[in-house]
């Protein structure tokens, strides 16, 4: 009984991931330009983020440590500077685009200026942060990744999807790689921005620390591969379905989304003028939600990194680098955001870049995967490491002809 | 014993288990007579600034001396103290006796007991 709901918690932690900001922006913008064509990015997408979890969990419970502890103290501090940095700035862009995004969902709902709502919405983040305690948010997270997945999400995306009667044959072609009819460089940046929003290495590091927080052990291995699996598809199949709506109702229209109102206009023709609201309420939920995860994992990062004592359980008088770290956090990314940057464009650009510091980040952490000093005797099998690496790899190499593109492009 | 390898940057927890930072540093003894061997773990940001480069670790000695953290040297551990050496090493001493702390204490009351609902 404790396993299942140890487990029911984790899935919909783990598929709350998919409702943000990122996955929510990518998925809506690739429909609406290239109508189904990219699903098999996001299908390739979800293996690999449901691998590289299931493999992060899996180090928590046989070692007790996260991937940030054990990069230091196998490849050494001058090695471990460069990935620890890179995921530094990487998670201090995507907090900033998750607090841009919750702004975005207040001022679709009521029409007032997104300056106004960046400053309390960080605020927010970084009160529960401060009050709460790590089963609170984690609680808290899947309660309302639970109401948002059941009115919301999956409620607004599936329910639209069968409203909308897609062509299902077009839809199973989708997931068959194919080259586009036009924009060549733009669809190769679409699919690198989708690898970047699903495999994100804040989520790696965030469910290693939260299983070491909880403590886990080889007994509870099988319930982190059931975790990560049922997780990251249920979360795949939420962003399909945003990815199917866009294509079924912008993509014959025309409307390419470059901003989030358009992109909220998807549910608009299945549900009417209630369209809009559900559309914000997930993004705000979701945002949230995501917030809440990458400024805690900055502070698991940086406390593991250095061997600080570390857990959002303590009380900040008794944790207080932990503490501080997330506040500054939080505050720099409300300013990244207040800087008048696009939200949407600041996301894509982060999507993009995770893609490129990807390996960095996982082929070391793959090299500790199959390290029986960590694993015991749960090291990696052949196929788990040629799933990653051919995934991280590939989409290494089309970053680094599409991302340059679009810059000069853009 | 390869001391790159299984000491330094490993994660180092006192006698009840707390995390108290990371070897940052591992201070050797020559001798006349035999091979050298370790005289002190070095735990402490201006060690592991050091390795950066020297200026970095002056830097932050002079930081912790000017904001009255502390003396801004690491905390220097015999070998001796060690009880334990796996993936974490593990002392026989209680870190808050320690200057291993002393940044955590610094930041718990200098910042920390400022913004309400902190605990204090």
């Amino acid at each position: 009984m404790k396993n299942a709901l140890k487990m029911l918690l984790g899935i919909v932690t783990s598929f709350a991931g998919f409702i943000e900001v990122g996955s929510l922006s990518t998925s809506a913008q690739a429909g609406s330009v290239f109508g189904f064509q990219l699903l098999w990015a996001l299908a390739l997408a979800v293996l690999g983020v449901a691998a590289l979890v299931e493999m992060a969990g899996r180090m928590a419970a046989c070692s007790h440590h996260s991937l940030a502890a054990a990069i230091r103290e196998h490849f050494g501090a001058h090695f471990h500077a460069v990935p620890f940095l890179a995921e530094m700035l990487l998670d201090l862009l995507v907090l900033a685009a998750e607090i841009g995004g919750m702004a975005i969902a207040v001022r679709l709902l009521s029409g007032t200026a997104l300056v106004f709502w960046v400053l309390p919405a960080a605020l927010l983040v970084w009160l529960l942060l401060w009050k709460g305690t790590f089963g609170m948010i984690q609680n808290g997270v899947s309660w309302l990744g639970l109401v948002s997945v059941c009115f919301g999400v999956v409620g607004a995306f599936v329910v639209a999807l069968v409203r909308l009667h897609p062509a299902w044959g077009e839809v199973a072609r989708g997931f068959v790689p194919s080259a586009p009819h036009h924009h060549p460089a733009r669809y190769a940046f679409m699919a690198v921005s989708i690898l970047g929003a699903t495999i994100s290495p804040y989520l790696l590091n965030f469910y290693a620390s939260g299983a070491v927080e909880e403590k886990w052990s080889e007994k509870d291995l099988m319930v982190n591969r059931f975790v990560a699996w049922l997780g990251m598809g249920f979360g795949g199949m939420i962003s399909m379905g945003v990815m199917a709506v866009s294509a079924s109702v912008l993509h014959p229209r025309g409307i390419d989304v470059d901003s989030y109102e358009q992109a909220a206009l998807m549910l608009v023709p299945p549900f009417g003028r209630w369209g809009l609201v559900l559309f914000a309420a997930s993004l705000g939920v979701g945002c949230f939600g995501a917030a809440l995860e990458i400024a805690l994992n900055v502070a698991y990062t940086v406390a593991q990194a250095l061997g600080w004592n570390w857990s959002e359980d303590l009380a900040p008088r008794d944790d207080a680098r932990f503490c501080l770290v997330y506040t500054a956090v939080v505050a720099l990314a409300a300013l990244v955001v207040l800087s008048g940057i696009d939200p949407l464009r600041l996301t894509l650009l982060s999507m993009a870049l995770t893609v490129m510091v990807l390996p960095i980040v996982v082929f070391p952490f793959l090299v500790l995967l199959n390290d029986e000093a960590y694993l015991g005797g749960h090291t990696n099998g052949p196929l788990g490491n040629a799933v990653v690496v051919v995934i991280v790899a590939a989409g290494f190499l089309m970053a680094l002809v599409a991302v340059p593109l679009e810059i000069l492009g853009g | 014993m390869d001391l790159v390898r299984e000491l330094l940057d490993n994660q180092v927890v006192d006698g009840r288990g707390t995390r108290m930072g990371k070897v940052d540093g591992i201070v050797l003894e020559l001798r006349e007579d035999g091979p050298p061997r370790v005289a002190f773990l070095e735990i402490g940001a201006s060690a592991l600034a050091h390795r950066f480069s020297p200026l970095l670790g002056r830097w932050m000695e002079a930081l912790a001396q000017h904001l009255g953290v502390s003396d801004g040297q690491p905390l220097r551990v015999p070998p001796s103290r060690l009880t334990e050496a796996g993936v974490d090493l593990r002392l026989d001493l209680d870190c808050r006796e320690t200057s291993a702390m002393a940044w955590e204490g610094w930041v718990s009351r200098k910042i920390v007991r400022r913004i309400p609902g902190s605990g204090w």
